[in-house]
């Protein structure tokens, strides 16, 4: 993965993880609030439940006495009534009167029934609603008024609780549903990320592998994909065949049509050489006319046939030796010294013929100029080009050299600053076309040796 | 010196024969990849001239196939796939020396001269032998200096035998080298022109060996 600050669409990875995760979270916590509503609306039924059960039991201990007064028979079996402020309350009064009685714990407070009138009364006449208690406690009240036999008005009985214990549970439900809620989301997280790694990985096989073909180590996609990626591979396999076949094409076609062309140009040539007179001498002058158009536009077409193929790799090494041996049995009559050397290991990003091609040409443009010694060297180039790893190829002759005035336009197509010396003028601009065409450079130096040095920046193909 | 042209158009084929033979060299000649082959395998040239577009078998093969079975006579190249990896095949496939077309034939004569000066380990064109000197370029001979006349099957012979001199020569390969491979090998037309080299050179110049063949050497080596 390259680190860059990608959007979500950037990356497919992202995309599946973060749309599964947030559909994930909206179920969780939709899940969450439900567990917890429907545990509270139990807990308040059980606690008014409760509170119900104490006040029948309230009810059923209370009587008038003789002398028609609110008493109580016998104790509640609960002891939190009988603490101050306890939480648990309650109180018997006559409606429209003062209080009559009330649990201990309301020692002198009173429970306020306000809420009553609001609140909807069940079958049993019982009104439940939430009230205020001594000490800032939010209670629980249950009341239900009686007419008791012997009494004139009806009594009202009510019994409060705090809510500070139902939420305490309830709290701690929510507490305990909020952490597996957590808990649960983390897994489908962990679970999330292992599918989309696992769901995705042909991707990254397919992104493997043209990076292996972008080295050079591979010249097709190899290996099995899944049915959606197949074709998508078959694809990127014939496109790369199709390049390839395009590419030499287009090169045969151009050796052919030299051939096609020069062969009969050389009979046509020497026939009028053998004829000095002046018809002989005017096909003469036709004759080096055509040579140069036909050199001038095979040299265009080869460039054309120039291709950045994607995938191609040379190993730089055994080229430059090639060409070297081949330049100094060339030029072997003149006892010109050709020396290459090349880094171990060194590989260009394009095709074989291409780099033989510009190397040729600055090698016999060198040896054409040479006093006696060209050096050809190669080597990786410590700093990344746009980017990319990049290596140099140098050529220096130790013949007359080209003043830095001169020098652009030497580079120039049909540039030649010497018409004595046997050449089209194109060697150095072809030189240029192709390097341009895989983001190369040519760039010419004055040389240690004394003549001229040329400066070749390629692509090289990582290892 | 015995000369092979392999070339598959007529005319250029033709005009090459034409030029080389003119230039005092015997030439075999033939038209396609396998006729080449099998003549440059079987018979001992001083040097090929060789098309690498043929029909057939291509040039580079046809070189090769020369080079694996031990020929090691120099060969020059004629291409007209001017693309630098097209040069490199046929220098690794073994040749010594390529010509571009379209070329003029005296740049084939020239690179050809070179070829065989080099061959017999010489360094430049003009051969010496004690007080002879001959100038392979203008085919001119002189003993100590003055001039001397020859027609051209004796320049042939004296070429043949100072590019490789101190050596002893055949009578059968200077048949072989002098002349091409329809001439009847049994007649001694080489004694009568070892004879009259011998008159306008100096008796000395050229040793007989008996039962051996020839051999060219200054005169105060030769005995």
């Amino acid at each position: 993965m390259q680190l860059r600050n990608f959007r979500i669409r950037d990356s497919l990875a992202l995309r599946l993880i973060a749309g599964a995760a947030l559909w994930s979270v909206i179920a969780l916590v939709a899940g969450g609030i439900i567990l917890s509503s429907i545990f509270r609306h139990s807990v308040e039924t059980s606690f008014d439940a409760r509170l119900e059960v104490l006040l029948g039991s309230l009810v059923a201990t209370t009587d008038i006495d003789d002398r028609k007064q609110i008493v109580r028979t016998r104790d509640l079996n609960e002891t939190r009534f009988d603490f101050a402020y306890s939480g648990w309350y309650w109180q018997i009064a006559p409606l429209a009167q003062r209080l009559a009685l009330r649990s201990r714990s309301l020692f002198d407070q009173a429970i306020d029934l306000t809420g009553s009138a609001r609140a909807a009364r069940d079958v049993s006449g019982a009104s439940f609603f939430d009230a205020m208690g001594p000490e800032d406690q939010h209670l629980r009240v249950v009341e239900r008024r009686l007419m008791l036999p012997g009494y004139d008005v009806p009594v009202s009985f009510a019994v409060a609780a705090d809510k500070a214990e139902m939420e305490g549970d309830i709290q701690k439900f929510n507490s305990t549903v909020f952490t597996a809620m957590a808990g649960l989301g983390l897994g489908i997280l962990v679970a999330l990320l292992i599918q989309v790694r696992f769901g995705l990985q042909p991707l990254d096989r397919v992104r493997r592998a043209l990076a292996t073909i972008r080295s050079g180590r591979a010249t097709k996609l190899d290996g099995k994909f899944p049915a959606e990626i197949e074709p998508l591979a078959e694809e990127i396999n014939s496109l790369l065949d199709s390049n390839r076949e395009v590419l030499e094409r287009a090169r045969t076609h151009v050796g052919n049509l030299a051939h096609a062309l020069k062969t009969p140009l050389s009979v046509l040539t020497n026939e009028a050489r053998a004829h000095p007179d002046a018809f002989g001498d005017q096909v003469t002058r036709i004759a080096a006319t055509m040579r140069e158009q036909i050199d001038h536009h095979l040299a265009r077409a080869r460039v054309a046939a120039s291709a950045n193929v994607f995938g191609a790799h040379t190993a730089v090494g055994p080229v430059l030796v090639r060409l070297g041996r081949a330049l100094q049995r060339i030029y072997a009559e003149r006892g010109i010294e050709v020396v290459a050397e090349s880094a171990d290991g060194l590989g260009f990003r394009g095709e074989a013929q291409d780099l033989e091609e510009m190397a040729g040409n600055l090698l016999d443009n060198a040896c054409k100029w040479a006093a006696s010694r060209v050096e050809l060297r190669a080597a990786p180039l410590s700093e990344l080009r746009k980017g990319r790893p990049a290596f140099l190829i140098t050529v220096e002759d130790d013949g007359p050299g080209v003043p830095e005035e001169k020098r652009a336009a030497v580079l120039k197509r049909g540039g030649r600053l010497d018409e004595t010396k046997p050449g089209s003028g194109l060697g150095l601009s072809i030189v240029t076309e192709i390097a341009e065409l895989y983001g190369g450079e040519l760039r010419l130096a004055a040389s240690e040796l004394g003549g001229l040095r040329a400066e070749l920046i390629l692509p090289a193909s990582s290892e | 010196m015995r000369l092979l042209v392999v070339e598959d158009d007529p005319d250029l084929n033709r005009q090459l024969v034409s030029a080389l033979t003119d230039a005092g060299y015997v030439v075999d000649k033939a038209n396609d990849g396998e006729e080449g082959h099998f003549l440059g395998e079987t018979e001992p040239y001083d040097a090929v001239v060789l098309d690498l577009g043929l029909p057939g078998m291509d040039g580079v093969t046809v070189l090769e196939k020369w080079r694996r079975a031990g020929r090691n006579m120099p060969v020059l190249i004629l291409t007209a796939r001017d693309r630098w990896s097209d040069k490199v095949a046929g220098f690794d496939a073994g040749a010594d020396d390529y010509v571009a077309k379209p070329f003029f034939m005296e740049e084939v004569l020239a690179r050809l001269r070179a070829l065989l000066r080099r061959a017999t380990g010489h360094a430049t064109s003009e051969l010496e032998c004690g007080p002879l000197r001959v100038d392979t370029r203008t085919s001119r001979v002189t003993v100590n200096g003055t001039a001397v006349k020859l027609t051209s099957l004796e320049y042939r012979l004296l070429e043949y035998l100072i590019h490789h001199q101190g050596r002893i020569i055949s009578r059968t390969e200077l048949v072989e080298h002098l002349y091409d491979q329809d001439f009847d090998r049994d007649s001694n037309t080489i004694e009568v022109f070892v004879g009259r080299l011998r008159r306008k050179l100096g008796k000395d110049m050229i040793e007989t060996v008996r039962g051996l063949g020839y051999r060219l050497a200054a005169p105060e080596n030769a005995a």
